[in-house]
């Protein structure tokens, strides 16, 4: 399956992959045009930063045995068994947050506006060109890779 | 192979789809008393009809025919012949196995109180036949009693609420969701019931209960002496593991049905997993025990190791909390206590010499996913040399190089 590889050496902290996702999920809009004043611009992915160790970029592995998916008690959550990915069928979730809670990462998080839904990556709904946050990186700190089960 | 799956909720489906997954030309039957697949968790969007029963449903329509399992549906179980690897329907059908998952989860409890076992309209808040059954008494009921401030009871009293009754919810402890919650996160969610009408009762026990001569409950009595005017009660003061076909069959059981780490039980080809084990009684860990008892029953060799259970997430009138361990130590525990809170958040963290006892946050849950495996697994964290608040997975980082997949550094 495909993951994004983080190589956090090479990471300048400059949150474009952020920008990226946020323009991913609001239709219409480009790097450019993006409200990231909306209440709905929301980052799938997040960059941490630490004194000593610098910029870390975390975002979703789409794991082997996904805890989140293991965690829905509405079907709203399941991994794709041919592209490997953990999709989120919004119009099934309960908002029940159990997927938050056992995420071991981190990573999924509620909305911050309605608390009716996840925020979790779709990995772009695997487009072609590969999701937007990777594209974005002016540094390659995060890539794409085919990586074996 | 043929396996037999005895209940369909968390444990019997994550179990049947990881056995469809892994090795598709195994038989499998599932033999459920409900006549749907539905989530337990959702039971109160259905009686608030806020979704419809197929709202509530965890599956796909079509599953069971997609992936080819027999599905055995207003079907219960009434023993079990471990000789001949069969299991007797109610219905008198003998179904043979060649592994057997016993997923039949719990069942609630009706406390002995003078006159509540006795009356019509009490009913528990566990299967979607309760939902159901409250949901045409909503339709004409007026004052409805929640036994229990619990969050089964919660989830309903927020159902009937929505369907405009007047909501007494009555609670032995001094706050809602005791188990949950500490006085101030408990006193934020009371706060937001009473705002939509419902009343509380708290530190006092239900002593009897007044019937009609329909065999109605139409008062409850407190031990203040205070009485409660009900059209309908909702029972929501615990469940208990549900096995009592296993009768006679040899599984070990101590008020549950004892497992080993692979999810067998002393009887060879024989597993159990979810609620009726007894293990963790939450969704979560009933869907990876399903899933392990599965595999197992595969032939792998696995082991659940994740027996953690004190964990919950509550999302009530779009207030979200987040609760692990223990998060009201006693004060001979000599735990630290540490606390953050601003307008919309309250967070709480109990640490012991570095290790992290138990977080409760409310209000902002996003991306606090990484306080579970800290708390579970023990780690030290006072090596970090950092504000218990600004903790993230980020302070714990690895990554398998081959895989991509995230590891802890601890």
């Amino acid at each position: 399956m495909k993951r994004i590889i983080i190589d956090r050496e090479k990471c300048d902290g400059c949150l474009n992959c952020n920008i990226a996702c946020i323009s991913a999920h609001e239709e219409g809009s480009n790097f450019y045009t993006v409200n990231m004043l909306s209440p709905d611009a929301e980052t799938r992915n997040f960059i941490k930063f630490d004194a000593q160790k610098g910029y870390l970029p975390i975002f979703c592995r789409h794991c082997d045995e996904p805890e989140c998916v293991l965690s829905c008690m509405s079907g709203a959550l399941e991994k794709d068994p041919l592209t490997g990915h953990v999709q989120y069928d919004e119009s099934k979730c309960a908002a029940c947050y159990m997927c938050v809670m056992n995420c071991p990462y981190g990573v999924l998080k509620p909305d911050k506006r309605t608390r009716t839904k996840v925020i979790k990556c779709d990995f772009c709904d695997d487009k072609v060109d590969g999701p937007s946050c990777v594209k974005a990186c002016p540094k390659k700190a995060i890539e794409v890779k085919e990586v074996s089960l | 192979m043929k396996i037999v799956i005895i209940g369909a909720s968390a444990a019997g489906i994550s179990a049947a789809k990881t056995i469809k997954a892994s090795e598709p030309d195994t038989e499998v039957v599932i033999i459920a008393k409900e006549d749907r697949v539905h989530s337990r968790c959702m039971l109160h969007k259905f009686l608030g009809h806020e979704r419809d029963v197929k709202g509530i449903s965890f599956i796909a329509d079509d599953f069971f025919e997609t992936s080819g399992i027999t599905w055995l549906n207003n079907t219960t179980v009434i023993g079990l012949d471990t000789q001949k690897k069969t299991v007797k329907t109610h219905d008198n059908q003998d179904i043979s196995y060649d592994k057997l998952l016993i997923a039949s989860g719990a069942s609630y409890f009706i406390p002995p109180i003078p006159g509540l076992r006795e009356s019509k309209n009490v009913y528990g808040f566990r299967d979607l036949k309760d939902a159901q059954l409250l949901d045409s008494e909503c339709n004409t009921a007026k004052n409805a009693v929640v036994i229990g401030a619990g969050l089964v009871g919660m989830d309903a009293a927020v159902a009937m609420m929505e369907r405009g009754l007047k909501v007494t919810v009555i609670e032995m402890t001094d706050a809602v969701m005791s188990l949950q919650l500490d006085q101030k996160s408990a006193q934020a969610y009371q706060q937001r019931f009473e705002e939509h009408g419902a009343a509380f009762i708290l530190n006092d026990k239900v002593v009897s209960v007044d019937v009609d001569e329909v065999g109605r409950g139409k008062a409850i009595h407190l031990a203040s002496g205070k009485v409660v005017p009900a059209d309908v009660i909702v029972i929501a003061a615990g469940v208990r593991p549900a096995f009592g076909f296993i009768t006679g069959s040899g599984i070990d059981t101590n008020h549950a049905i004892l497992v080993g780490d692979d999810l067998q039980t002393n009887i060879d080809d024989i597993y159990a997993a979810g609620d009726v084990t007894g293990i963790a009684g939450i969704w979560p860990n009933a869907m990876k025990q399903g899933r392990i008892a599965a595999l197992n029953m595969l032939g792998e060799k696995r082991s659940y190791e994740d027996r953690y259970a004190l964990k919950n997430t509550v999302n009530f009138f779009g207030l979200t909390t987040l609760s692990l361990g223990n998060i009201n130590p006693e004060p001979e525990e000599n735990c630290e206590i540490f606390i953050c809170e601003d307008r919309h958040n309250y967070q709480k963290v109990v640490l012991k010499n570095g290790v992290v006892q138990g977080v409760i946050i409310q209000g902002n849950i996003g991306g606090t996913g990484f306080w579970q495996y800290l708390i579970k697994n023990k780690i030290d964290i006072s090596g970090k040399n950092k504000d218990v608040f600004g903790l993230s997975y980020a302070d714990f980082y690895d990554q398998d190089q081959q895989t991509g997949e995230y590891r802890y550094a601890v």
